[in-house]
């Protein structure tokens, strides 16, 4: 039992979107979409914000906030969205009717349409290790087949300047309890009652 | 904070949920008339299985928008009944199908008792769906504008509406005695539900006016469009009961009302889509792509 969280250091962000590449690689996510339909499970987005000559441009990571109160679990009328022993939101691809109705009620936009199109990509690219085998939501799970196996999520592990810090926000030494005990890092959108598990240093 | 419309949901959604309204509203009202009204029996029963075979319509329109429709008999593992108003829509469905299909037979083999029960609670999973379709798009906390109290109430008010129009369509085809009370009690109902919905429709936007980005952003885009305006409220509303009211007064103006139910039915069409359309998502900064 843990529970699991990440600190986002958007100082540290470099925008090379290491994380964005080794997240489609390891999780078979359709990286193949001609437009980048914003089908990621993280993407880290550019902002530029006030006015010449005041102007700063940053890079914004984003990814599944694993809410302790998630409106996409609320609103699957097949409990296929399910919040696992480690706090995890996860989808059981076996019962996702493919409604979407979690993708709009998610305040975050971490989810999207893993459709029948992207099925057959994904077997052409990835023939018999292909990981995706009915069309359904998609969203980040933190890898959690890795963490089974006792490694951190690969965006954090490829994480080139340390902006993505993962671990148990129940263990009072690990780096992401420090920081969000100590109140560095804040939760995005806090009022809408959502309680995310993915913090962020602005 | 980022205001991004949404795109998931779009022509089918809304087409689904005029249809299903539209064929909730048909059988409850139908089945009203046969119990209360005297309509005779072959009433109650074609009212009863034309509304279901619109909400069947509609359904299908749900069901092509899924990922992979071939998996929407999972629609029918409603684990999620305690919270989400998918898995309970399907429970009032598939209760309106039950009960409206046996009050059908019971009308037929002409079984009083048990039509009455069943007719009752088939004229309550009738307003169930109604209902429901406005509860399903209110349950997304991320789109504000649907996300009021507001929006099950203009839907549950549209969706009679569209059902009384419907029926005040049948209504004025027939010659009966019965049939010409049920249309006045019809064509005054509907007056008052046209007049509760521009009640809801001003408050609705009078709260949008005052507030929330997106919630400004949805009534903007809404006041800016001319199927809103023209369409929905002068052409879908204001119209209607203005012809309607002409209607009632005049005993022989049923070609007035028959154009005012047509005019009807398209502005609750004009609304599920515009309203659909209308949502915004109100993102904390930085997570709009």
């Amino acid at each position: 039992m843990a529970r699991y969280g990440m600190v986002m250091n958007v100082h540290a962000c470099l925008g090379c979107r290491a994380c964005m590449a080794a997240c489609s690689q390891w999780n078979q996510t359709p990286f193949w979409a001609e437009d980048f339909k914003g089908k990621w499970r993280t993407r880290v987005t550019e902002i530029e914000e006030g006015k010449f000559p005041e102007v700063k441009r940053y890079f914004f990571p984003t990814i599944c906030m694993h809410c302790e109160n998630p409106p996409c679990a609320s609103v699957c009328p097949t409990e296929a969205t399910y919040i696992n022993k480690d706090g995890i939101v996860l989808i059981d691809y076996d019962l996702c009717l493919g409604c979407g109705y979690c993708i709009e009620a998610c305040p975050y936009d971490a989810r999207y349409e893993y459709e029948l199109e992207d099925l057959k990509k994904d077997e052409f690219y990835f023939g018999e290790d292909a990981r995706h085998h009915q069309a359904h939501v998609d969203k980040c799970t933190f890898c959690v087949d890795r963490l089974e196996e006792g490694i951190e999520p690969s965006c954090s592990a490829t994480c080139v300047g340390h902006a993505r810090i993962f671990g148990d926000l129940d263990d009072p030494n690990s780096e992401v309890a420090k920081l969000v005990n100590t109140g560095k890092a804040k939760p995005l959108g806090p009022y809408m009652g959502t309680k995310p598990k993915v913090y962020y240093i602005k | 904070m980022d205001l991004v419309q949404q795109q998931i949901w779009g022509w089918n959604i809304a087409t689904y949920l005029f249809f299903g309204g539209l064929g909730g509203a048909t059988l409850a009202l139908g089945i009203l008339g046969e119990l209360r009204f005297k309509m005779g029996k072959w009433f109650g029963i074609l009212t009863s299985l034309l509304g279901l075979a619109i909400l069947s319509f509609g359904l299908i329109w749900l069901v092509i928008d899924l990922i992979n429709p071939m998996r929407f008999l999972l629609a029918f593992w409603i684990a999620g009944f305690g919270h989400s108003w998918i898995a309970r829509g399907m429970v009032v469905i598939n209760g309106a199908y039950i009960f409206g299909v046996l009050y059908a037979i019971a009308a037929f083999l002409e079984k009083d008792t048990f039509k009455k029960w069943m007719g009752y609670i088939a004229m309550f999973c009738g307003f169930g769906v109604t209902t429901y379709t406005g509860l399903l798009l209110n349950a997304n906390v991320a789109i504000p504008f649907w996300h009021t109290p507001a929006l099950p109430i203009l839907f549950t008010v549209s969706a009679l509406s569209t059902g009384c129009a419907l029926l005040m369509l049948i209504l004025a085809a027939m010659k009966s005695h019965e049939a010409e009370h049920f249309f006045h009690f019809v064509e005054g109902f509907d007056i008052l539900l046209i007049s509760l919905e521009l009640l809801v429709i001003f408050a609705y936007l009078d709260f949008a006016r005052l507030g929330n980005a997106a919630v400004m952003k949805s009534a903007h885009m809404l006041m800016a469009n001319p199927l809103f305006t023209i369409g929905f409220v002068v052409l879908g509303l204001i119209t209607p009961l203005i012809l309607e009211a002409f209607a009632s007064v005049k005993h022989s103006a049923k070609s007035l009302a028959g154009v005012a139910s047509v005019l009807v039915l398209i502005g609750g069409f004009l609304l599920r889509y515009l309203i659909v359309w209308s949502g915004v998502f109100q993102y904390p900064h930085g997570i709009a792509s």
